[in-house]
């Protein structure tokens, strides 16, 4: 089973079963230290593996990231090759969805 | 009330967002979805777990990022083995696309043995496999990983008698 922050992606790949958790990229299991926390995220995901009976079954955990997402710190300190290399394109995504579209 | 959805895009910048959301699609994956039951209660069942997080030995070779550097789309489609007894003291992390002290700081935030090694002990799951392992998530190009890298993992899952895997993408 997978543990992932991003459940999106199962549309594209169908994934059997998936514990999707609001957490950011990097920590899925949670914060530095905190013992209990990520034992509490592992049990719910285990216990979310005992239960599940359908192929693609998503189970949403109960669980939130203590910071907002503006002020959590997961990026990689130089900007990633990959996006750098579609600055432009990732750009242009951004202003076209900001854009009203035309009803 | 259930517990919200959640959405894998809040932490992403507002361009990059949008850019990966054009590549998801909107509907429910069409094909079938492989399935393979739970034989056994947890408190009986071997686990392996599995990692996209760039992790390795210190004495193994670090994946290769500086191939990556020169070639944007290129990711490193090889694995490597992480025992379950490791720690931070025994690993290093190299990625690209997070950022990567965390798991240098606690291994348990990407990939829990430690975690694992206690649900054992106190009998909540029956093993922790002898390996874990560990490749590297970022593969716009997948074949040499699916084809290549993963039979590899699954064969030794299969030598150790793995049951059940827990994978942790980065």
């Amino acid at each position: 089973m997978t543990l992932t922050m991003t459940p999106e992606f199962h549309r594209e790949v169908g994934i059997p079963r998936v514990a999707a958790i609001a957490y950011p990229y990097g920590r899925p299991v949670g914060q530095v230290g905190d013992r209990e926390g990520q034992r509490a995220v592992l049990l719910e995901t285990l216990a979310f593996l005992e239960r599940a009976k359908t192929p693609g079954e998503v189970h949403h955990l109960p669980f939130q990231w203590p910071e907002e997402p503006s002020k959590t710190d997961w990026q990689p300190p130089e900007i990633s090759p990959v996006v750098k290399f579609f600055l432009e394109e990732i750009k242009r995504a951004g202003r076209e969805a900001r854009t009203p579209k035309d009803s | 009330m259930g517990t919200p959805q959640v959405d894998g895009f809040r932490f992403l910048p507002p361009s990059l967002r949008a850019w990966i959301r054009r590549s998801i699609p909107a509907e429910p994956f069409p094909g079938p979805i492989p399935w393979t039951p739970l034989k056994r209660p947890l408190r009986k069942t071997t686990f392996c777990l599995v990692t996209s997080a760039g992790i390795s030995l210190k004495t193994d070779l670090p994946f290769d990022m500086d191939r990556e550097k020169k070639e944007p789309t290129w990711g490193d489609p090889t694995h490597r083995e992480i025992p379950r007894w490791a720690t931070e003291d025994d690993i290093q992390v190299h990625h690209l696309h997070i950022k990567t002290d965390y798991i240098r700081q606690d291994l348990n935030v990407m990939l829990p043995l430690g975690r694992f090694r206690e649900f054992e002990q106190e009998g909540i799951i029956g093993r922790l496999a002898p390996t874990c392992y560990s490749y590297y998530g970022f593969q716009l190009d997948p074949r040499t990983l699916l084809q290549q890298t993963m039979p590899k993992m699954a064969a030794k899952m299969h030598q150790e008698g793995v049951e059940a895997v827990l994978l942790t993408p980065a």
